[in-house]
C-alpha cells in the first residue's frame, strides 16, 4: 500500500518505454524520463528502497549519456530496457511481501561494463539526477559527440583536439592557421570586432568592480558572459586562438562562480592580463581587414596559458578589497568593535549582510551603508537603450547643424525681416525654438557617461602603483557626467598624463606616508562635473604636493624666467607647464619619458579647453581641466576685417578694447606692440596676415582682441566685433588642412561662410 | 519544409544573433526575429506568434533555461518549439533543459546543416505528435 505512488511511477516509466516509437529516445523523451526518474529516486531514499536507489540512478546515468550522445541509442535503449524490468520487479516484491530478496548485481554490472557507470555510487548524480562531480569531463567528452563529428564543414575543422588543455591544442592549432588565414565573411568579422572590443571594455569595468566586491555572483557572472559570448562567436569565425584564450578565461571564471576558485587579486590580474592580450588580438582583426597584415596577430600564449595552469598554486596576496565594514569604520560611522560584534551577528543563522545587521543594532544608517557600498564601486547597469551606428549618429548631428544654419539664413533674410506678416513671423520663431531645440537633443545623442574613462583610469592606477610599489585608492565623482563620443578618445591621453604625475610625484611611497603621520593608502580622485557648456575633470592626490621655492629655483636654473618678483602663488605653479620645465629628478618608467607637462598643456588646449593646477605642499596637488562638451561646436567671437569675416574661438580670448594712441609703440627690432594694462604685447594686423584691404589702419581707430596661446598672448587688429555666435565647425577638407592660422570654418547665420582663427598658428605665422 | 515559420533568436551578442540568422537563411528560413536575452524574448513571444524558439543559454536578466522554464508554464506557450544553444563548457546544464523540456539542443559551433536538421526533426515530431 505505502508503494502506491512508486509503482505509479514506475509503471508510467514502463508503459512510456514501451510506447516509444523504434525505442528511439529523442530529447523530450529523456528529460520525461529523467523526471519520472528523480522522483523515483526520491521516494526510495525517503523509503530506504537502497536497490531500487541504485538501480534508477543508474538509468539516470544512461539517460545523461543518451541526451549528450556519449552512448549508442541501441545500446543504451537495451540497458534502459533491463533496468526498467528490474525496477518493476524490486517494486512488486516490495508491494507483495514487504522485502526484496532478487539479485541487481548482475544489472549493475552490466550497467558498468557498457557505461562506467557505477550506479550506486553517487559519482554519476547527487540522487536528484544532477551532475555533480563531472560536468568538465563530459564537456570535453562532447567534443567526440558523433552527432557533431560526422560534419566534417570547414567551420569544424580542427575541433576535435580539445582533450588535452594547453600544450597540444595551441601546436594543432597554430599549425592550422599558420597555412593561411582566410576572412569567411567579412562583415560578421567586423561586427565581431566591434562588439568584441565592446565586450571587453565591459569586462575590465566588471573586474574592477569584483575586485572591489569579489564575493558578489552578479560581478562574476557579468565577465564570464561576455568571455563566453566572444569564445562562442570566435569559433564559428575560426579564430581559434581567440576562442582558446576566451575558453581558458571562462573556465577560470566558472570555477571561481562555482566557489571551487577564490576570486584573488592574482586571479584579476590574470584575467585583465588575459583580456589585453583578446584585445590585441582582435584589435589585429582590423588590420588584417584593411590589408595591412595578413594573419591576425598570435602573441606568445605561452606565459598566460601557466599561469591559467598554475592558478591554484600561487600564493594569493591579502585581499586588497575593503570590505563594507572596513570602509565604515574608516569613515569613522563605527568603530572596530562593533564592527566586530556586527560580524559575529551577521554570521549567525540566517546569515545576514553586515550592512543589514549594522542598521538592524541601529549602529549605522541605512543612508552610511549606502554610501559605503557605494563607494565599494557598485554601479546600476542602465539597460533601455539601443546601439546605434556612430557614422549614423555623426550624419544626423552634421544635419542638423546644416539645418540650424539654413534656419538662421532664413530668418535673416530680408524678405522675412521685412515682412509684416503676423502669422509668418510667429511660425519662424517658432522653427526657430524647435531647431534649437533639435540641435541641443542631437548633441546629446553622442553623449556618453565619463564612467569609462574613469575605469580606465582607475585600472592605470592600479597598474602604476604596482610598479611603483604604493598602495593607492582612486575615489569617482561624478562619473555618470556626459560628454560627446568623439571627445573622450581626445581627452584621454592629457588625463593619463596628469594622473601619471600623480602617481609617480605626487603620492610618496607607503613608508614616506606614515612617518608624515597620513594613512598608509594614498587617494587619488577623480571628479567631473558640468560649468557652463564645458566639463571640468579633476584630479587629485592627497600626496606630497609641490614646493613653491623648489619650483622657482628649478625655473630660474633652467633659464624659463628671471626672477620671482612679483609671481603670484597660482603663476607659480603654473611654472610646470613650461616646456623644458620637469620636476623629476630621475627619469621612471613611470611618467619621465620627456613628456612635459607642457605637452599635457597643449594638448589639452589643442581640443579647446583648459588645464590649471593648485596645490598644497604635504597635502596634495590637484589638476583642474575643462572642455568643451563637443567638438562639433564652438563658441566664436565673429569679427570683421575689410570684407571678411572671421570666428575667433571664445576659448583663446583674453580682452577685447579699443587701444589709446598712446599705447601704441613701434619698438625698433621688435615690431608694433601695445601697451595692454602695462603689459607690452605684439600687435598682428589680421589684414597683413591674410592681406585684405583694411577699413582701418590706426590701432586707435580699429579694435583689438587680445589672445592667447602656447602661453603668450598677442593683440589682433580687427576692424569691427560682430558679436558672440555658436558656430557648427566645418573642416576644410584634406586639401587645406595643412594651412596654418586657419582650423577650419563655419557657416555663419547670413549664410557667409567665416574662416575660424587659430590662434596658435597665428603667432607662428607672424613671427616667421 | 514550411520555411515560412517565424523563428526567434534569443542571444545577448549581436554577432551571434547574425551568424545563426544567417545558418538559418542558408536553410531558406528569413522570418526572423530577434531578442537580446529571456525578459525581452518572453514579450515577444506573448505579443506575437512564435512558431519556433532558438536560445542562448548564457544571458543577462533571464537565462535561456529560465526562459525555457518559463515558456513551459505559460499556458498559451507551452507547446513552442525550442532548440537551447550551448557550450561546451556548459554542458551540464544541458541535462537540466532537458528536464525543463528543451527539444533539443545544439552545441556551438554549429553548420547550417546541423542547425537545419535539428528544426526539422523537432518541427517533424510537433506536426506528428
Amino acid at each position: 500500500m505505502k508503494f502506491d505512488n512508486l509503482l505509479c511511477v514506475i509503471n508510467e516509466v514502463a508503459s512510456d518505454f514501451l510506447f516509444l516509437d523504434e525505442k528511439v529516445i529523442d530529447i523530450p523523451t529523456a528529460g520525461k524520463f529523467l523526471n519520472q526518474l528523480e522522483k523515483i529516486i526520491e521516494e526510495a531514499q525517503a523509503k530506504k528502497l537502497d536497490a531500487l536507489k541504485r538501480v534508477a540512478t543508474g538509468l539516470n546515468g544512461i539517460l545523461e549519456k543518451i541526451i549528450l550522445n556519449t552512448i549508442d541509442q541501441k545500446e543504451g535503449c537495451n540497458i534502459l530496457e533491463a533496468g526498467i524490468t528490474t525496477m518493476q520487479e524490486i517494486i512488486s516484491s516490495y508491494e507483495n511481501t514487504g522485502t526484496y530478496e532478487g539479485n541487481i548485481e548482475d544489472f549493475m554490472k552490466s550497467l558498468r561494463d557498457t557505461t562506467g557507470i557505477e550506479g550506486d555510487k553517487d559519482t554519476v548524480s547527487d540522487g536528484a539526477g544532477r551532475l555533480v562531480e563531472e560536468p568538465r569531463d563530459i564537456g570535453i567528452r562532447v567534443d567526440n559527440n558523433p552527432a557533431v563529428q560526422q560534419e566534417d564543414s570547414p567551420v569544424m575543422e580542427g575541433r576535435s583536439e580539445e582533450n588535452d588543455p594547453a600544450q597540444e591544442k595551441s601546436q594543432d592549432v597554430e599549425e592550422e592557421t599558420e597555412e593561411k588565414f582566410e576572412i569567411q565573411d567579412e562583415s560578421l568579422l567586423k561586427d565581431f570586432i566591434v562588439e568584441g572590443l565592446e565586450y571587453i571594455s565591459e569586462i575590465e569595468v566588471n573586474i574592477l568592480n569584483l575586485e572591489q566586491s569579489p564575493e558578489d555572483k552578479d560581478y562574476i557572472n557579468a565577465v564570464f558572459r561576455p568571455f563566453h559570448s566572444i569564445k562562442g562567436v570566435a569559433s564559428f569565425l575560426n579564430l581559434n586562438d581567440i576562442r582558446d584564450i576566451a575558453h581558458d578565461l571562462e573556465n577560470l571564471l566558472d570555477r571561481a562562480r562555482s566557489g571551487e576558485l577564490s576570486v584573488s587579486s592574482i586571479l584579476i590580474d590574470v584575467i585583465l592580463d588575459g583580456s589585453d592580450i583578446l584585445k590585441e588580438m582582435i584589435d589585429s582583426l582590423n588590420e588584417v581587414l584593411d590589408g595591412s597584415r595578413t594573419q591576425p596577430l598570435k602573441p606568445d600564449l605561452s606565459e598566460l596559458k601557466s599561469r591559467i595552469q598554475n592558478i591554484d598554486t600561487q600564493i594569493e596576496e591579502k585581499g586588497e578589497v575593503k570590505k563594507v565594514g572596513t570602509i565604515l569604520v574608516e569613515d569613522g560611522v563605527i568603530t572596530e568593535e562593533i564592527l566586530e560584534d556586527a560580524l559575529h551577528t551577521a554570521k549567525e543563522e540566517p546569515p545576514k549582510k553586515i550592512g543589514e545587521t549594522l542598521v538592524k543594532k541601529g549602529k549605522a544608517t541605512p543612508k552610511q551603508v549606502a554610501q559605503a557600498l557605494r563607494k565599494q564601486g557598485h554601479q546600476i547597469a542602465d539597460a533601455s537603450t539601443i546601439r546605434v551606428d556612430v557614422r549614423k549618429l555623426d550624419d544626423l548631428i552634421d544635419m542638423i547643424g546644416e539645418l540650424v544654419i539654413t534656419q538662421a539664413m532664413i530668418k535673416q533674410n530680408p524678405s522675412i525681416t521685412d515682412t509684416t506678416d503676423r502669422k509668418l513671423i510667429g511660425d519662424i520663431s517658432q522653427l526657430a525654438s524647435i531647431t534649437s531645440e533639435l540641435q541641443r537633443t542631437s548633441t546629446s545623442l553622442r553623449m556618453i557617461p565619463i564612467k569609462q574613462t574613469f575605469q580606465r583610469m582607475a585600472r592605470l592606477v592600479r597598474d602604476l602603483t604596482k610598479n611603483a610599489g604604493k598602495v593607492v585608492a582612486v575615489e569617482m565623482e561624478g562619473e555618470d557626467t556626459e560628454i560627446d563620443r568623439n571627445m573622450i578618445d581626445e581627452i584621454y591621453n592629457p588625463l593619463v598624463h596628469m594622473i601619471r604625475n600623480s602617481v609617480d610625484h605626487g603620492i610618496e611611497t607607503s613608508e614616506e606616508r606614515v612617518k608624515a603621520g597620513k594613512p598608509e593608502k594614498g587617494l587619488i580622485q577623480l571628479k567631473a562635473y558640468h560649468k557652463g557648456g564645458n566639463i571640468v575633470i579633476e584630479i587629485s592626490d592627497d600626496g606630497k604636493g609641490m614646493n613653491k621655492d623648489k619650483l622657482v629655483q628649478k625655473a630660474l636654473d633652467k633659464g624659463l624666467i628671471n626672477s620671482s618678483d612679483g609671481l603670484s602663488e597660482h603663476e607659480i605653479y603654473r611654472l610646470i607647464f613650461l616646456p623644458g620645465f620637469s620636476t623629476a629628478e630621475k627619469v621612471t618608467d613611470v611618467s619621465g619619458r620627456g613628456v612635459g607637462m607642457d605637452v599635457v598643456k597643449q594638448a589639452v588646449e589643442k581640443l579647446r579647453g583648459k588645464t590649471e593646477v593648485t596645490s598644497s605642499e604635504g597635502k596634495g596637488t590637484t589638476f583642474i581641466s575643462c572642455f568643451p562638451l563637443t567638438m562639433a561646436i564652438i563658441d566664436g567671437m565673429i569679427v570683421k576685417v575689410g570684407h571678411e569675416k572671421y570666428i575667433i574661438p571664445a576659448t583663446a580670448i583674453r580682452q577685447l578694447l579699443r587701444p589709446a594712441h598712446q599705447a601704441y609703440n613701434n619698438v625698433v627690432g621688435k615690431g608694433e606692440m601695445l601697451n595692454v594694462m602695462g603689459n607690452l604685447l605684439p600687435l598682428l594686423r589680421l589684414h597683413d596676415v591674410f592681406k585684405i584691404e583694411p577699413e582701418c589702419v590706426n590701432p586707435w581707430e580699429a579694435l583689438v582682441v587680445v589672445v592667447e596661446a602656447e602661453n603668450r598672448s598677442k593683440c589682433l587688429l580687427v576692424d569691427q566685433v560682430i558679436g558672440k555666435e555658436e558656430v557648427v565647425i566645418k573642416s576644410l577638407g584634406d586639401g587645406l588642412k595643412a594651412i596654418k592660422g586657419v582650423s577650419g570654418g563655419a557657416i555663419l547665420g547670413d549664410g557667409n561662410v567665416g574662416l575660424i582663427l587659430d590662434p596658435e598658428g597665428l603667432f607662428q605665422l607672424s613671427e616667421q | 519544409m514550411d520555411t515560412n515559420i517565424k523563428i526567434l533568436i534569443v542571444d545577448d551578442f549581436a554577432t551571434m544573433r547574425k551568424v545563426i540568422r544567417n545558418l538559418l537563411k542558408q536553410g531558406g528560413y528569413d522570418n526572423i526575429v530577434e531578442a537580446e536575452d529571456g525578459v525581452m524574448a518572453l514579450s515577444e513571444l506573448k505579443a506575437n506568434k512564435i512558431d519556433f524558439v532558438i536560445s542562448d543559454w548564457n544571458m543577462p536578466n533571464m537565462t535561456g533555461l529560465e526562459l525555457l522554464k518559463a515558456v513551459r508554464a505559460d499556458g498559451d506557450l507551452s507547446k513552442t518549439p525550442f532548440l537551447m544553444v550551448t557550450a561546451e563548457a556548459l554542458q551540464n546544464n544541458v541535462v537540466q533543459a532537458v528536464k525543463a523540456g528543451v527539444d533539443n539542443y545544439i552545441v556551438k559551433p554549429f553548420t547550417a546543416d546541423v542547425l537545419n536538421e535539428k528544426i526539422t526533426e523537432i518541427l517533424a515530431k510537433y506536426k506528428g505528435g
